[in-house]
C-alpha cells in the first residue's frame, strides 16, 4: 500500500491530525504575536496576529464544528462551518497581505480596536460579498480565486522584501511559505476544475498547507527567541 | 555650499518608526528617572505636537508615568516601560524578520 493509498483509507483521522497541528500552530503564533503586540502596539504585529486568529478559527470550524453538526445529525447546519471556514480564511488572507502593506495604506496609530477599526471592517465586508457570491452561484471559485490573489501579491512582496534585504534568512522563509501557500491554492483550484477532486492532489495540497504554517510557526519562534 | 564653493551633499535623517520613537523616549526617561517634561522633549527629538501625542499615548498605555511633586511634573518608567525596552531587541528583529 503506498503512502497516498494509506492516507486515503485512513482519512477522517488525517484530517482530525491536520486540524489539530494547524490549530494549535495558529493558537501558539496568536499567543507568542499577541505578547508582542500589547508591548508595541505595532499595527504589523497586529495584523499577522490576527491572521493567525482567523486561521485557526477557520479550522476549528471546518473540522470541529463539522464534526459536531455531523454527530448531532445537525446536518443543514453542516453547511454553516463551511462558510464560516470561508469566510476566516479569506479574512486571513487579508490580514496577512495587509500586514505586509499597512504602513503605505495608514499612518502609525496605537489606539485602535484589533478587530472593529475600519480596515478589518472593509475586509469583512469585502469577504462577506465573496462568501455571499460563492454560495448564490453555488460555486467556490470566487474563494480559491480571492486567495490565489491574496498569496500572488503578498509573494510578490515578499520576493521585493528579500531582493532589499539579502541577508535576512527568516524573510527567505517568509517568501518560501507565501509561495507555498500560493501553491496550494492553485493544486485546490485544480483540483476542483480539472481533477474532481482527486484524492491524491488534495492530500498534497494539505501536505503543503501543513509546510506553510511549519514554516510560519518555525520563523515566528525563531524571531521571538531570547537572546 | 562647502568652505572652497563645492555642493555639499546634506544627509538627510532617516524617519524614523513609531518603536524606534517610543524606545528613544523610553530610554531617556529611563537614563534620567523623573525627568521633567522640557528634558524629555529634547531627549525625543520631536516636534511638540508630536511629543504630546506619543507621551499622551504612552501614559493612557501606562508605558510611562506622570508625577507631581510640588507642583512640577516628571516622568518616571513604569514596569511595562522597563519590559518594552527589555524586548525592543526581539520587537525590532520580529518586525523585520516578516517585512511587518
Amino acid at each position: 500500500m503506498d503512502v497516498y493509498s494509506f492516507v486515503i483509507a485512513n482519512k477522517e483521522l488525517f484530517k482530525v491530525i491536520y486540524a489539530i497541528i494547524v490549530i494549535s500552530i495558529s493558537v501558539v503564533i496568536v499567543l507568542k504575536t499577541h505578547r508582542l503586540f500589547k508591548l508595541s502596539l505595532h499595527n504589523g504585529i497586529r495584523y499577522f496576529r490576527n491572521a493567525f486568529f482567523f486561521f485557526g478559527l477557520g479550522f476549528v470550524s471546518r473540522y470541529f464544528l463539522k464534526f459536531i453538526f455531523d454527530i448531532g445529525a445537525l446536518f443543514p447546519y453542516a453547511q454553516i462551518s463551511t462558510v464560516l471556514f470561508d469566510f476566516f480564511l479569506i479574512m486571513a488572507g487579508f490580514s496577512l497581505l495587509y500586514s505586509l502593506i499597512w504602513k503605505k495604506l495608514e499612518a502609525e496609530s496605537m489606539t485602535r480596536s484589533s478587530l472593529f477599526n475600519p480596515r478589518m471592517l472593509i475586509f469583512s465586508l469585502m469577504t462577506i460579498i465573496i462568501v455571499i457570491l460563492g454560495l448564490v452561484w453555488h460555486t467556490s471559485y470566487l474563494f480559491y480565486f480571492s486567495q490565489i490573489v491574496i498569496f500572488l501579491i503578498a509573494s510578490l512582496i515578499a520576493l521585493a522584501n528579500v531582493i532589499k534585504r539579502k541577508s535576512a534568512k527568516l524573510q527567505r522563509w517568509y517568501l518560501t511559505a507565501m509561495i507555498l501557500a500560493l501553491i496550494a491554492w492553485v493544486l485546490n483550484t485544480l483540483a476542483e476544475i480539472f481533477y474532481q477532486f482527486n484524492q491524491a492532489m488534495l492530500i498534497n495540497t494539505y501536505a503543503t498547507n501543513m509546510i506553510f504554517f511549519l514554516i510560519f510557526l518555525y520563523g515566528v519562534i525563531r524571531a521571538t527567541k531570547v537572546n | 555650499m562647502g568652505l572652497f564653493g563645492q555642493p555639499r551633499l546634506i544627509k538627510m535623517a532617516k524617519k524614523r518608526e513609531r518603536l524606534e520613537v517610543i524606545r528613544d523616549i523610553l530610554k531617556a526617561t529611563k537614563e534620567k528617572r523623573n525627568i521633567k517634561p522640557t528634558r524629555l522633549l529634547y531627549a525625543s527629538n520631536l516636534s511638540p505636537q508630536m511629543f504630546k501625542e506619543y507621551v499622551d499615548e504612552l501614559v493612557e498605555k501606562k508605558f510611562i508615568n506622570i508625577d507631581v511633586v510640588s507642583d512640577k511634573k516628571t516622568f518616571s518608567l513604569t514596569k511595562k516601560g522597563f519590559e518594552f525596552l527589555n524586548e525592543y531587541k526581539v520587537l525590532e528583529r520580529f518586525v523585520e524578520s516578516f517585512g511587518l
